[in-house]
């Protein structure tokens, strides 16, 4: 039962031993794309044999529960789109394109195991294994100084974040003697050294979540880092970071206490407004989706503010939201925009008029951008409203307030983009996209429009499945 | 409290420690400075007095290559480390350890078969087909611009963009 359970993640293991066994014989762009993304796929079909166990207890570090499944499901979905992505980015690239997709199926296997993980020490594991991948992954365009800088600037910054991780997590265990979720804070002995080490905790997460204060990082390493990489950095590994947090504040007494709802209700105050105003004078796309992946980390966070049963469901529906649309966006950059064949094309000027000559990809950004501002019938107005719906319960009106203003904020510079798209083309030629694998790309990405308009209109099927997929809170 | 009292009670020697470390060292450096002579010669200044003239830089270049071999080194030595401690379970764990062990070894030298494939193990490696001819198309480029752009060739050969 227990090997059912954890099904996804062997096969992602297996395909990992498999893809560095067949890249020591053969370095065939092809086979590695079909061999990692088949791994994927069927990593997917896993999950449907582990549905029926849940939730189960596996080994003292993980439980396996519908919640961690609905967060697999998305990461597979969005490692898979990365992979068709870097298919087509790379196939232009004459050297070493094969060890792109074992790092991503290095991150994707962290990831997993962070969704499902109910103990600090497993915890840690997963952060590290999808940190220590996405090192070389946004530094793999290593002949371009932009990318090693950026893939330098996240590795040392990712150690500073994992160094105050460590610390928290070690003063969590002087003070509650135990490592799993729901132990901490159970005693009520030295709190103080408790708070300082869930405070440490929440800053090594909030760096890797690049929430406000910590958010620095953010905006070179996405414009640095190949299209693919950026992809996967700001869809997967927040969504597993994320999905980790939020069991450790479901789960754990110690989220009980009056204080560490403050810090959360700033931290995510402060990210919604700072995130938005940033991004409201950037010229760089990359950038501009930087800030507003910040901005919408600050609206996820108020469902954790908030807390009770609904905040999971919103947490959910919101994720499903900023994956697709995520995908999507950065996505349209990475197929625009490969760097071996010029420089990379993240600037806005390069999209004007791309509705003239590109118009699959110009209307997929365009349905992405509004999704994003959250304009009704895209699938980014039910996110936004289940995220103001939490907060309007719980009281909170101070993120209320953040929240609108931030979005008032974001239709600005999100509809910018938009207008850019359908104006006057004035460019050069652009990069001809005739190539079968950046047909591939473009069916993926307009189908991820297709669908985020389709759940826009009828988004009933998706919050049933978030509402099936709760957390399971061990005896 | 008592929690806090206990605390006091087991801290309070490590502070002792520290502050008579500190003081220990700041006297030695203290005292040596202040009742020490000074003098300001050009040989009295470099690192050994009466050793072997210190010639260029510390933060000299050296070949990537030793770096390569450092990291590999290092893999396969902490290995060991596993291996080890293996051993001296290996009873307790039965047949059930021995199958986890041989899975943890078969990883491990498909990562030596994956390095000896892309040569890492070779002191000069030989570079994909395509690589080796860019290669020689820059040096051409270079040696064609002459003197002056040797700075920008050694920083991030621009030339690899455009072609």
């Amino acid at each position: 039962m227990q090997i059912v359970a954890i099904l996804a993640p062997l096969i992602v293991t297996a395909t990992i031993v498999l893809t560095i066994g067949a890249v020591a014989f053969t370095r065939s762009h092809r086979i590695m794309a079909g061999l990692s993304s088949t791994g994927l796929v069927l990593a997917l079909l896993g999950l449907i044999p582990a549905s029926i166990t849940v939730p189960i207890q596996v080994t003292p570090l993980y439980i396996v529960d519908g919640f961690g499944l609905f967060y697999m499901a998305l990461i597979l979905i969005a490692a898979l789109i990365s992979a068709i992505l870097a298919y087509a980015y790379f196939e232009t690239q004459s050297d070493y394109r094969a060890e792109f997709y074992i790092l991503l199926l290095c991150a994707t296997l962290g990831a997993l195991s962070l969704v499902v993980c109910s103990h600090l020490a497993s915890l840690f594991i997963g952060i590290e294994l999808v940190s220590v991948p996405l090192y070389g992954m946004v530094a793999y365009a290593y002949r371009d100084s932009v990318s090693l800088e950026s893939g330098l600037k996240y590795m040392i910054l990712s150690g500073v974040a994992s160094a105050f991780f460590l610390f928290g997590m070690a003063l969590m265990f002087a003070a509650s003697g135990s490592l799993t979720f729901t132990h901490i804070g159970q005693n009520p002995g030295g709190s103080q050294l408790l708070l300082l080490g869930v405070g440490m905790l929440v800053v090594g997460l909030a760096f890797k979540l690049s929430i406000a204060p910590f958010h620095l990082w953010t905006p070179d390493v996405y414009q640095g880092a190949p299209g693919p990489a950026s992809t996967f950095l700001a869809t997967v590994s927040k969504v597993a970071i994320f999905a980790a947090l939020l069991r450790f504040f479901q789960t754990s007494p110690v989220a009980q206490n009056a204080w560490l709802h403050v810090l959360i209700i700033a931290l995510a105050f402060i990210s919604m407004l700072v995130g938005n105003l940033l991004a409201l004078r950037q010229n760089n796309l990359k950038r501009l989706l930087g800030y507003s992946s910040i901005a919408h980390l600050g609206y996820i966070l108020t469902a954790i503010a908030a807390g009770g049963p609904l905040a999971a469901t919103a947490v959910g529906v919101y994720f499903a939201v900023y994956i697709l649309t995520s995908l999507g966006a950065f996505g349209v950059v990475s197929v625009v925009s490969s760097p071996f064949t010029g420089t990379e094309a993240s600037d806005l000027s390069n999209y004007r008029g791309l509705f003239r000559h590109q118009p699959t990809l110009a209307v997929t950004l365009a349905v992405m951008m509004i999704s994003l501002a959250g304009i009704p019938i895209t699938f980014g107005f039910i996110g936004k409203f289940y995220a103001l719906l939490v907060a309007v319960n719980s009281g909170l009106w101070w993120l209320v307030a953040a929240l609108i203003i931030g979005s008032a904020m974001g239709l600005y510079y999100y509809l910018r983009v938009t207008f850019i798209l359908f104006g006057a083309y004035e460019g050069d030629a652009q990069k001809s996209l005739t190539e079968s694998s950046s047909r591939t790309a473009i069916m993926a990405l307009s189908l991820l429009a297709a669908l985020v308009i389709a759940l826009g209109i009828y988004p009933t099927p998706l919050i049933d499945l978030v509402n099936v997929a709760g957390i399971a809170v061990p005896a | 409290m008592n929690d806090a009292a206990q605390q006091s009670v087991t801290v309070w020697p490590l502070v002792l420690f520290f502050a008579s470390a500190m003081g220990l060292v700041g006297l030695m450096i203290g005292l040596s400075s202040i009742l020490g002579g000074r003098h300001n010669e050009k040989l009295g200044n470099e690192p050994f007095e009466s050793g072997i003239r210190p010639t260029g830089s510390a933060h000299r270049r050296f070949s990537v290559q030793f770096y390569l071999v450092a990291i590999i080194f290092v893999l396969f030595d902490l290995e060991v480390v596993f291996v080890f401690s293996y051993a001296i379970a290996a009873p307790a764990l039965g047949w059930a350890g021995y199958g986890a062990f041989i899975f943890f070894l078969g990883m491990i030298t498909l990562g030596l078969i994956y390095e000896w494939r892309i040569g890492a193990l070779n002191w000069a490696p030989k570079a994909p087909r395509q690589m080796r001819l860019e290669a020689i198309e820059i040096n051409r480029a270079r040696n064609l611009r002459g003197e002056s752009t040797i700075d920008a060739g050694a920083n991030h050969s621009p030339t690899l963009d455009q072609s």
